[in-house]
Formats: structure tokens, C-alpha cells, sequence
């Protein structure tokens, strides 16, 4: 039995899967706390999604397709930008014309001038059969994101809770907005290889989400959501040996699982703590009437 | 806390702000006000109250004129943490997981190093801001799970953690009990004898004469500034308000008949103010308590 579960360690390709997929991971999680309180949420699909015609113009052009993703993200989040400063165009519109327009894009570049660059892999993922070095690229993104993250996350935090106090001691708003948005375009990439483009998005809220619900410190929420970041992304590439299922799809179920329990259990948010809270505030107030 | 520089002056000279969308919101706005004063910024709803505030932080750039900070410019002020802002709060996200604690040394952040990792020091000002305005008690709460009033001593504290030497507030007495209202109003003249400019927006105009020394009248330009008994009359209120105040002219009331005297009230909403005959303040101002606010 217990040999059994030790088969995936035995197979390089495993091995790697999951440490990749644990290193993005826990980026991405620590990411979502900021994307979650920033409501960056969409944003942050529309990202994912936005970079496919940057990965097919790279792969193209022989460049490392992170690369390309990176600008084609940030290119796309300055559309949002521009359209939304010069049109009265709401946000989420916004969002869903410019990401659909670029992910139409990259499918029309790549069915145009086939590489033998796999769509597959860009939309689904492809995490067991990762090239060496696109593991040196989610490395190399993934300790970047991380060494800005832990410099930085006390002005990011100012800044997604009151850019104005930011502002007024002196913070420079518009760098930490780019940072930000750079961090979230750059860790997308990265994620994209673990789970693909559909399900990045889950990976850079989830986490930031189930911890919200667990903690009313920031700096918890961070421990909190990283850890699961790390610990149900080894487990999920871990348990796709067993299922013979998608990595991205394991990873996600189980976020997404945790997320439920903290959403019924969570000591303070929960929705059973609240339901025992109401239930105690009535049953003090019939007292003190009776009394 | 108490000031450690000599006087600081904030000098208004003919500002003109015109928002992306064309709207000029202020024109040759002018004024200036001395270290150790508060001062009332009164006007009407879209009137440029929080636009001249986003002048003084150096949030939008005058196209014409210019706000200096103790002869400084304010960029140079922002980076010495000189100009503190007490949010209206509607501009606060309430449900973010920080806490009294946390809010308040966000105040600090300015004094700190590249990783913001506070020194004893820090933490002395923060505790010494939060015992000022008596939420040490609070100091773990999250900052949702607070009254309205308490909310507002929080963002207070952080100004004065931040050691702003200009501390400008934002309508902090809409939602606000009286007993709040008195001990915040405390804590400002306390603020002034150190030295300190406040500039209060409020629409509260019964309270005006009572804690501020200054007052700008303000309709898209500054119609009037100086000290209160000059500037707070019912002849430059009619101007700044036009027919928007409530008016209850008691002329011809019995008040009028049973001692012969004539009382204007004026209210923009909240605490009205009381004027004599030919629109005189009739409030003095100082510490002798509040009679002659009622007729
Ligand atoms: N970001 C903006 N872009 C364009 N116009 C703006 C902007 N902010 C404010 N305005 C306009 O500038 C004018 C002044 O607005 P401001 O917010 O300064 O008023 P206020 O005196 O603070 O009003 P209130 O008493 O309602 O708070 C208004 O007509 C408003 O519509
Ligand atoms: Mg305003």
C-alpha cells in the first residue's frame, strides 16, 4: 500500500510536475490576497486569457514564450486602461471586449501559421510533460514575483486599501499600480504551463478568497493562502497520477474544496459561526426582555 | 507630536483646476492660513471642497497657480509626511482585513525603511495617536467592526502617528454623535495649540464658529477667507449658498415679539447657524462655553 503511493515519486516527470506546480502555486497565492482585496479578480482572467496571442507571436518568432505573454498582457491591460479613461464604458465591459478580442487573436495566429505550438497546452495546460526549460522560466518568473512580493507588500497592501493616504506620503501610486499589474501579468504566464489559461484565474483568487474568510489580519491571510497555494498544488499534481486526470483540473478541485469547508466552518466568517452568532445575539436579547 | 519646526504656513495662490472632462472645478482659488489654525471650508455640494483638497495633496495638478507648504512645494511636503488626510468614509474599503493597529501605522510608513519594518520608535507614536483619541482599547479590532465615530478617531490617529503638520479632514462630522463631535473638536484645538493647520470640510455650520478660527467661503473660486467673525456672515453665506440654505427668518416670530430681537437661523442640513440682526455672527468665539448660541 504504502509503496504504492510512493510510485509518482519515482518518475522524474512527476517529481517535477510537482515541485513546479507547488512553486506557482504558492506565487499565485500569495498574489491573490492583493487581486482578491483589489477586486482584480476578472482582471486577472482577462490576463490570462490575453497573453495567448503574445505566446503564439513568441513561439513564432523563436523568442522564450513567456516573453511574449508578458508584453501581450501588459498591452492588453493597457487597452483596459485606455478605454475605460476615455469612454464611459463600464469596467467588466471593458474587460470582455478587450480579452476576448485578444484570445481571438492568438486563436487566429496560431490556426494561421501552425508551429507546432499546441493550443491544448496553452488553454488546458500541460504540467506531466513540461520541456526543462520552461521549468527554468516559471523558476526564474516565480522567484522575480516572489522577491518584489516580500520587499513590497506592505505599499502594494497601502495602496489596494487607500491609494490616497499612499499618495499623500509620498508613494508613487502610478509605479505601484504598474508593479502590480506586471506581478499579476508575469505570474499568469507562469501559471498558464500548471493549469492553463481557462483555470489561471482559479489559482490567483481561490486562495486569497479562502483565507479572507479565515483571518482579519493581512499578513495571516498571506501565510494562509500561500500555504494552501503550495500544499494543494503538489497534492493536486500528486493526485493526477492516481485519477490519470488533468493536473490544472485536480489543483482546482481541491482549492475549491477548501474553500467550501472555510466557507461553512471559518471560526468568524463562516456561515455556521455567523448563523451560532445571530442565534446567540437572539437568544441574549429574549433574555434581557424576560429578565 | 508637538511641532518641531518652526511655523508652517499653507499658501493658496490662485488655483485653477479643470478636470480631464473640461470641468474647471476651481479658478483663482486663493488664500493662505497660518501654523496654529482651524479652518472651516464651507460650500455647497459640487462647490470644490475635496477638489481643493486634492490641490493641497497634490493629487491633480493646478493648470494654473500654485499650493506651497511651508514655502515648499507639495511634492516635497508629501515625501516629509507633512499633509495628512482624514478620509470621508465612503472612500474607505471597511471590509479589508486590517486592523485599528495596522491603520494607523500605515501613517508611519513615510518615516520607514525600504521593507517598512517599524522601529520602537513607530510603535511608541502609534500607541501614544491611539491612547490620544482613546482607541488604544480598540487596537486589534478589525476596522469594520467599528461605530461610525470610532472609525473616524482611527483615521485621526493615523494622521497624527503621521505627524501631519497639515491635517485636512474631509466632512468628519456626518455620522458622527455629539459626544464624538465634542471630543474630536477637542482633540483639534489641542492639535492647534501644538501648532498644527487643520482644514475641516464640513457642511455642519453651527459648529464653524465654535472651533475654527478661519473660515474659507468657497463656490468654485474662493469667495471669502479670513477669520471667522469677519468672513462668517450672513451676507457672505447667502453668497456662497445662494437660495440653497434653509432660512428661518424669525423677524416676524413670536421669539421677535416676546424680546425684540431679530434672529436669523441658517442650515445647510445640520446644525443651523444662529445670526443677529444685520447678519452678524452672533456666536463669540472662545472658550466661555456656547451661550449665545440659542436666542
Ligand atoms: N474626477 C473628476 N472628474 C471630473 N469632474 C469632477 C471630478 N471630481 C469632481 N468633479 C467635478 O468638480 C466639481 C467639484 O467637485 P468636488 O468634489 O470638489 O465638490 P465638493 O465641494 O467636495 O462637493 P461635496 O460637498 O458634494 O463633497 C463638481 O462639479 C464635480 O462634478
Ligand atoms: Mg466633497
Amino acid at each position: 500500500m504504502i509503496e504504492q503511493l510512493t510510485i509518482p515519486f519515482q518518475y522524474e516527470y512527476m517529481l517535477k510536475a510537482i515541485f513546479v506546480s507547488a512553486l506557482i502555486g504558492g506565487v499565485c497565492a500569495f498574489l491573490s490576497c492583493f487581486v482578491t482585496l483589489k477586486g482584480w479578480s476578472l482582471m486577472g482572467d482577462a490576463l490570462s486569457h490575453s497573453i495567448v496571442p503574445g505566446v503564439a507571436l513568441a513561439v513564432m518568432l523563436g523568442l522564450p514564450f513567456a516573453v511574449g505573454a508578458f508584453f501581450a498582457g501588459l498591452l492588453a491591460a493597457a487597452a483596459m486602461g485606455f478605454v475605460k479613461a476615455k469612454t464611459p464604458i463600464r469596467e467588466d465591459a471593458t474587460i470582455g471586449i478587450v480579452f476576448t478580442s485578444f484570445f481571438a487573436l492568438g486563436l487566429l495566429l496560431i490556426s494561421l501559421y501552425p508551429t507546432g505550438f499546441n493550443l491544448r497546452t496553452i488553454v488546458f495546460g500541460n504540467m506531466l510533460g513540461i520541456a526543462d526549460f520552461d521549468i527554468l522560466q516559471a523558476i526564474v518568473i516565480c522567484a522575480i514575483a516572489m522577491t518584489v512580493l516580500l520587499a513590497k507588500w506592505k505599499d502594494l497592501l497601502l495602496f489596494c486599501f487607500d491609494a490616497n493616504q499612499a499618495r499623500s506620503i509620498g508613494l508613487n501610486t502610478t509605479a505601484l499600480h504598474f508593479i502590480l499589474l506586471s506581478l499579476l501579468s508575469a505570474v499568469a504566464v507562469a501559471a498558464l504551463q500548471a493549469v492553463g489559461a481557462c483555470l489561471v484565474v482559479a489559482m490567483l483568487v481561490t486562495p486569497g478568497a479562502t483565507a479572507y474568510l479565515l483571518t482579519d489580519r493581512f499578513g495571516r491571510m498571506l501565510g494562509i493562502a500561500s500555504t494552501m497555494g503550495v500544499l494543494t498544488s503538489a497534492a493536486g499534481a500528486y493526485a493526477s497520477y492516481f485519477l490519470d486526470g488533468s493536473v490544472g483540473g485536480c489543483i482546482v478541485v481541491l482549492q475549491t474544496t477548501l474553500f467550501l469547508l472555510a466557507f461553512a466552518f471559518a471560526p468568524k466568517h463562516g456561515m455556521l459561526a455567523s448563523r451560532r452568532a445571530s442565534r446567540k445575539a437572539i437568544a441574549a436579547t429574549l433574555q434581557e426582555v424576560s429578565a | 507630536m508637538i511641532s518641531d519646526q518652526a511655523s508652517l504656513e499653507v499658501h493658496v495662490s490662485d488655483v485653477t483646476v479643470t478636470y480631464n472632462n473640461g470641468h474647471t472645478a476651481l479658478h483663482d482659488a486663493s488664500f493662505h492660513l497660518r501654523s496654529g489654525s482651524i479652518c472651516a471650508l464651507v460650500g455647497v455640494n459640487g462647490s470644490g471642497k475635496s477638489t481643493l483638497f486634492k490641490a493641497i495633496m497634490g493629487f491633480v495638478r493646478p493648470s494654473r497657480g500654485s499650493v506651497t507648504i511651508g514655502g515648499r512645494p507639495v511634492k516635497e511636503a508629501q515625501k516629509k509626511s507633512w499633509v495628512a488626510y482624514v478620509p470621508q468614509s465612503e472612500e474607505v474599503d471597511w471590509t479589508f482585513p486590517v486592523s485599528v493597529w495596522d491603520v494607523v501605522m500605515m501613517g508611519r510608513y513615510g518615516f520607514m525603511n525600504f521593507l517598512r519594518t517599524p522601529r520602537p520608535e513607530d510603535k511608541r507614536l502609534v500607541r501614544e495617536s491611539l491612547e490620544r483619541v482613546k482607541m488604544w482599547d480598540f487596537r486589534d479590532r478589525q476596522i469594520g467592526e467599528l461605530s461610525g465615530g470610532q472609525k473616524k478617531r482611527v483615521f485621526l490617529a493615523r494622521a497624527l502617528a503621521q505627524g501631519g503638520r497639515v491635517i485636512l479632514l474631509d466632512e468628519p462630522f456626518t455620522g458622527v454623535d455629539v459626544k464624538t463631535e465634542a471630543a474630536i473638536i477637542e482633540l483639534l484645538r489641542e492639535l492647534r495649540a501644538a501648532g498644527h493647520i487643520m482644514l475641516v470640510s464640513t457642511h455642519n455650520l453651527g459648529s464653524v464658529p465654535e472651533f475654527c478660527d478661519q473660515v474659507v467661503l468657497i463656490n468654485r473660486t474662493v469667495l471669502a477667507s479670513g477669520p471667522t467673525e469677519e468672513v462668517f456672515t450672513q451676507a457672505n453665506l447667502a453668497l456662497a449658498f445662494g437660495g440653497v440654505l434653509r432660512q428661518f427668518q424669525f423677524d416676524h416670530s413670536t421669539v421677535d415679539d416676546s424680546d425684540g430681537r431679530a434672529v436669523t437661523l441658517l442650515t445647510d442640513d445640520e446644525r443651523p447657524v444662529v445670526l443677529g440682526r444685520g447678519g452678524h455672527l452672533e456666536h463669540r468665539l472662545s472658550d466661555e462655553g456656547k451661550q449665545g448660541d440659542e436666542s
